[in-house]
This record gives C-alpha cells, sequence and structure tokens, in this order.
C-alpha cells in the first residue's frame, strides 16, 4: 500500500457515516496538515458525489480528491445513460475498484454514503486496500481509534435524524479533542429522499466534555 | 556524482479576497541553495485575462506550469467562445500535477474572477487544492499567515486587502531567508487587473563606499604580437566585370 | 498489506526510520579581517539563523580578548561561544601565573592547540584571531576547525567566505594587477586603514546582497596599539 509522499497534504482526519431512519448523515473534522504545518483549518472533506451520494475523504489529500473528480465524473455520464439517479453502491463499488487496483499508488480511505429509491439510506466503507463493507454505521481517518468505544456504546439502530446528528456530532468532537491529526470544526451533512441539509459547528460551539 | 539542483523559489506568496476582487502578492527573491540568484524575479504569473497565479517551489516548474496551463486556457477560449472559469484553470493545474505524482514541485497561488466573482485556490504539488478566502505559500507562508489570521477580517476594501498583501509579503520577507527584496501585487477586480510590480521596494542597496572600476592598463600587457590575417590582392580591374555582374 | 484485524483508516503510515542525533548545526554568517601596518580590522555580521530561520538579529561572533587581540567565530554559535569562554580563563590563568599579558603570537599557538585538543570531536567552528606584534605590525592568524593555522594579512570565513575572499585576493593582495595606486591601495598586504575600513564595509554589503544567511549589523572592531575600538553598521534585513 502506498504511504504518504514527503511534502504530501494529509488529512490527517477524523471521518464517519450514520445510517437513521429515513437517511444518512456523513461527518468531518476540518484539519489538513503537512508534517506539522495546518495548511487549511476549515477544509471540506465532505466532496457531493451525486444529488444524494456524499463521500468523506481520509488519507493523502491529493489522491482523494484526483479519486472523487473521477466518481463525481463516472455517477454523471451514468445519470445520462441510466436516465435515473445511480445507487449509493455504485459510488462505492467505484470507488472500490479504482482504489483496490491502484493500491500500490494510491493512500485513500474512503466512506461513502447516501440515499436511492432501492436501498434507501446505506453507508458503505472502503479501506485502504480496496475493502468494501456495508455498515448501519462506520468511522475512519486517524482520529477515529479514539471513539470506537464510545460510537459502540451510543450508536443505536433507527435513530431518529436529530439523535444521529447528536450522536455524530459528539463522536467527532471527542476524536478531534485527542487526536493531533484532527481538528477545526465538525461538519454534518444530512442526506434523506427530501434533499441535504449541511450543518456547520464552530470549534467554539462544540459540546463539551471533560477537559481534565 | 550529485544530480543537478534546479533553482528554488524559496518564497512567500499570497492571496486575498476582498469584496468585489482579490489580491496576489508575492516576494522577488529568487535562490540556489544559500545564494540570492535572482534579487527581483517575477512570481506573479499570467494565466488568462482575468486569472494570476503566484508560483513557489522548482522555479523551472511553476515557470512551465503556468505557461503550458495559460496556453491551454486560451485555446479552451477559443473553442468555447467564453471567458474561462477560476475553477477550470483549477482543475487543469491540479490534474496535471496529480499526474506527475509530485515530480513537478510547483506550489501555486490562483486567483481570478469570473462569472461566480472572485475566487482564491492554493494547489500543492502533489496536486491537491484548497479554497479559502485567503492563503499563503511557499517557505515564507508561516510568517505570512500569521499576519493573515491576527488582521484578515471578512468585507474588507481594496485599500485594505492590498495593505494586507503588502504586510503579510513583508514579514516574509523579513523573517524567511528564503524569501526577500521586493513586493509583487496584483489586484483582480471584475473588469480590470493592476499588476503593481515592485509595490514595496524596501531593500534597496545603499551606494558604496567606492568605486571597484579597474583603471585601463591594470592587466600587464606581457608580449604583443600581430598577426595579419587578411591578404590583399589585387587583379586587374577589368577581371570578371563584363559576365559575373550582369 | 493490509490484514483483516488491521487498521482500517488513514492514518499517518510509521515507516522506519533513523533518528540519528547530530551535535553539529551551522548557524551561518561571515567574518572578515584585514592586518595593516599598524591596525588590524576584525569584522563580522550579527545575524544567527538555522535553515531558513534567524534565530537572532543580534548575536555577536566577534570578541575582544583581555589582551588586545579580538577572535572572530563563525560556523555553530553555541561551539564558538564555548571556546570563547575556555580562551578567555586561559588568557586570565596565564596573566597569574606568568604575571603578564599574553602575546597574540602565544594566543595564537594556544588557540591552535585548544582547538587540536578535541581532534575527534571537533569544535564546529572557522576563527580567525587578529593581533599586534611586538613590533606593532597587525596580523591575522586563521584556522581551520581542528587548529590548522595560517599567519596572514587577510582572511574572511563564514557563509559568504567564498564570495568575498576574490574581492580581498583582488584588492589587498593586488593579485594580477599593475597601475596599483600606492597612496589610496597601498602595497599587496598593506592597505591604507581608511581604504581597508572601505573594503570591510562593501565587502559585507555586497555579501549581504547575495547570501541569505549574512545580513542585520555588522560589527567592525579596530586593534591599535592605543587598544580596540568598536563600530557597528546596519546591514539590510531580508
Amino acid at each position: 500500500m502506498a504511504q504518504l509522499k514527503p511534502g504530501e497534504m494529509n488529512l490527517g482526519t477524523t471521518i464517519m457515516a450514520v445510517q437513521f431512519k429515513g437517511g444518512v448523515i456523513v461527518g468531518a473534522d476540518s484539519r489538513t496538515t503537512s508534517g506539522t504545518w495546518i495548511a487549511n483549518r476549515v477544509t471540506d472533506k465532505l466532496t457531493q458525489l451525486h444529488d444524494r451520494i456524499f463521500c468523506c475523504r481520509s488519507g493523502s489529500a491529493a489522491d482523494t480528491q484526483a479519486l472523487a473528480d473521477i466518481v463525481k465524473y463516472y455517477l454523471q455520464m451514468m445519470t445520462q445513460s441510466h436516465g435515473e439517479p445511480p445507487r449509493t453502491e455504485m459510488a462505492a463499488n467505484l470507488f472500490q475498484s479504482l482504489i483496490y487496483q491502484n493500491k500500490d499508488a494510491l493512500m485513500a480511505g474512503i466512506i461513502v454514503a447516501g440515499w436511492d429509491k432501492y436501498a434507501g439510506p446505506s453507508v458503505y466503507s472502503v479501506s485502504l486496500g480496496g475493502a468494501l463493507n456495508k455498515q448501519p454505521f462506520t468511522i475512519s481517518g486517524s482520529g477515529s481509534s479514539y471513539i470506537y468505544g464510545f460510537c459502540d456504546a451510543n450508536f443505536k439502530e433507527d435513530m431518529t435524524k436529530d439523535e444521529a446528528i447528536d450522536f455524530a456530532r459528539k463522536a467527532i468532537t471527542l476524536a478531534l479533542s485527542r487526536d493531533g491529526s484532527s481538528g477545526g470544526v465538525v461538519r454534518l451533512a444530512v442526506i434523506t429522499e427530501d434533499g441535504v441539509e449541511r450543518i456547520f459547528t464552530p470549534g467554539n460551539a462544540l459540546p463539551k466534555f471533560w477537559e481534565g | 556524482m550529485k544530480a543537478p539542483r534546479a533553482t528554488s523559489t524559496g518564497t512567500t506568496i499570497v492571496g486575498c479576497i476582498y469584496d468585489g476582487g482579490l489580491v496576489l502578492g508575492a516576494d522577488t527573491r529568487a535562490t540556489e541553495g544559500p545564494i540570492v540568484a535572482d534579487k527581483n524575479c517575477e512570481k506573479i504569473h499570467y494565466l488568462a485575462p482575468n486569472m494570476y497565479c503566484c508560483g513557489a517551489g522548482t522555479a523551472a516548474d511553476t515557470e512551465f506550469t503556468t505557461a503550458l496551463i495559460s496556453s491551454n486556457l486560451e485555446l479552451h477560449r477559443l473553442s468555447t467562445g467564453r471567458d474561462a472559469r477560476v475553477v477550470t484553470a483549477m482543475t487543469m493545474l491540479k490534474q496535471m500535477l496529480f499526474k506527475y505524482q509530485g515530480h513537478i514541485g510547483a506550489a501555486l497561488v490562483l486567483g481570478g474572477y469570473d462569472v461566480n466573482g472572485p475566487q482564491l485556490y492554493t494547489i500543492a504539488p502533489h496536486g491537491s487544492t484548497d479554497k479559502l478566502p485567503y492563503v499563503t505559500m511557499g517557505s515564507g507562508s508561516m510568517a505570512a499567515m500569521a499576519i493573515f489570521e491576527s488582521r484578515w477580517k471578512k468585507g474588507m476594501t481594496r485599500e485594505q486587502a492590498v495593505e494586507l498583501v503588502k504586510d503579510a509579503i513583508e514579514s516574509g520577507v523579513f523573517n524567511d531567508l528564503g524569501s526577500g527584496s521586493n513586493v509583487d501585487v496584483c489586484v483582480i477586480t471584475k473588469s480590470k487587473v493592476d499588476y503593481l510590480r515592485n509595490y514595496r521596494k524596501p531593500n534597496e542597496r545603499e551606494p558604496k563606499e567606492q568605486s571597484y572600476k579597474f583603471k585601463r592598463g591594470t592587466t600587464a600587457v606581457l608580449t604583443t604580437e600581430i598577426t595579419s590575417l587578411v591578404d590583399i590582392e589585387t587583379e586587374p580591374s577589368n577581371a570578371g566585370a563584363s559576365e559575373g555582374r550582369a | 498489506m493490509l490484514s483483516a484485524a488491521g487498521p482500517t483508516h488513514a492514518g499517518p503510515v510509521r515507516i522506519p526510520m533513523e533518528h540519528g542525533f547530530s551535535p553539529y548545526t551551522d548557524n551561518g554568517g561571515t567574518t572578515l579581517a584585514i592586518a595593516g601596518d599598524d591596525y588590524v580590522i576584525v569584522a563580522g555580521d550579527t545575524r544567527q539563523s538555522e535553515g531558513y530561520s534567524i534565530n537572532t538579529r543580534y548575536c555577536p561572533k566577534v570578541f575582544k580578548l583581555d589582551n588586545n587581540c579580538v577572535l572572530a567565530t563563525g560556523g555553530m554559535a553555541a561551539d564558538g561561544q564555548n571556546l570563547v569562554r575556555r580562551l578567555k580563563q586561559s588568557i586570565e590563568q596565564y596573566h597569574h601565573v606568568h604575571a603578564k599579558t599574553m602575546s597574540p603570537s602565544a594566543l595564537a599557538q594556544l588557540l591552535s592547540v585548544v582547538l587540536y585538543g578535541k581532534r575527534h570531536f571537533p569544535y564546529f567552528v572557522w576563527n580567525t584571531l587578529g593581533g599586534l606584534d611586538a613590533d606593532g605590525s597587525g596580523w591575522v592568524y586563521s584556522y581551520d576547525p581542528v587548529g590548522n593555522v595560517e599567519k596572514r594579512k587577510w582572511a574572511c570565513a563564514g557563509s559568504a567566505g567564498h564570495l568575498i575572499m576574490p574581492f580581498l585576493d583582488a584588492k589587498i593582495g593586488h593579485h594580477h594587477q599593475s597601475q596599483i595606486d600606492a597612496k589610496t591601495e597601498g602595497k599587496p598586504g598593506s592597505v591604507p586603514f581608511d581604504t581597508a575600513m572601505k573594503y570591510t564595509k562593501d565587502a559585507f554589503t555586497s555579501a549581504t546582497e547575495r547570501d541569505i544567511y549574512t545580513g542585520d549589523l555588522l560589527e567592525i572592531f579596530v586593534i591599535r596599539k592605543s587598544g580596540v575600538t568598536v563600530e557597528q553598521i546596519p546591514l539590510k534585513r531580508d
């Protein structure tokens, strides 16, 4: 598997996606680093691939942006030829093939989440080596290791929208407070049949936890 | 045997959006290791009538990358009959840099004005991009960002933005050894570009104590020899005049 | 390859890296010395840097020693300062033991011995020592880090040493030149004081133009029979 090249921008990152009753939420911190330098403190790691499909990017900024651009282009072409919006699974499979077939050159950990009329809300994660997993919720990025316990303890299936937002925001906040490579603000996007709602939580309005 | 080292522009380059336009800034020092190779080079490159691009990193790479994309944008304008958008330039640059996997050492600040208003991007050598209201790049990026992070505010006027950009570059010029000499500024608005070459010159050299011109004859003439290289032959005056010069 | 139980996230990947500690660092800066018939000029800039950063714009690297000698140190600032501290101790001890001031030639030899004493872990310093001989004429001793010494009439060292050296060779050594004006330019290796001061200033302002590690302030020490005087001249700060 590829590793970060010298001077390459790194999405140190905490990202996650959560299925709830009627939709999915994608969430991410906003830090991009180059060594110890924070190259962008308000990064948007939630990339819209289609009307109701998003991906969360972690790993190399260059690799994940290039991948997302390719997949976005592919989904547009698919929409034209099939005459209907693509399924989330389609986007996830595209990422899977690209990452698996170029695992020597890429450093990309990606979460794909969205809503389609066949599967409803769904969440997929594509690992660094190109393994694809469908899960009710998933966390990824360097900050995710700090919040496995929190997520396992607090995740419930079929949460309401507000419960899911609260869960995601708390999880990312906990991760970025412990992980040096994650930080900044919390960005969330709620995807339902009705469309997309973006939620921005600045660094000074994050939920409070024990700080020692 | 070591591989030849390319001239790197240890650099401070910045950009800043204000209400109605954007300002790009750059220092003018080019270095080869510890030596100043050029005291007044141009780091703000032309891309299109509504777009300019500051370059940091390997001098040749920034020069040729911007020149190539500038050329392709011109063709793009001719084939579409529209002004090129800033995202188009950004996408062309990032796809080229990504293709070369970081071997083209160009770190760019791209600024332009199109149908979507003023826009500012950074493009790192590996092909990642960021879209922000104020950006810095190069070895002086930390010194310059310190100025932006302490003094940037929303809704600045053109004058305030130029002043801030000037101070950010000067912060790089004085605190980063890779940056120096003068401040170049480029203001891009809806229908006009003001390229303010050498907007500030805070490092003019004072006159030397004396002249160091050598007196004529300083280098001693040890021997003199004159070799005649031209042989002059005289021919009869009418030879070849009748046919040859008809 | 990723194992099933391995990390599924894209965190910073640890690769084997040698973490060697280097006891040396180059803090940049330039030194210069010109000796005349009755004076020595020893000068250095005061910028101290590391990489592309300036540590300080004023950290002297030219030091007056108690016996009418001046030492310029270039290279690693910490080693230079430590060396000067040791030399000052030795000069004082010499004073107590022998009840007289150490001569410049004795100090020159001492410095060589001190440097060679650390032959296998050298001071990372390029020294230039200036002093007046018994007959009052100025001399410069220049050293490599392990104590090799040369007695000269002019010397320069440090980050812009290689830029200044040919200038001094031409203007003080008068190499390959005829028609030298003896009144203003002197004889080879014996320049009038005012001219030497001009050369010193112009050497540093020019070095500041082209060497990124030279700048901020120029400190010029002048040794005469009557004692040592110091002059400070601002240099460009970019």
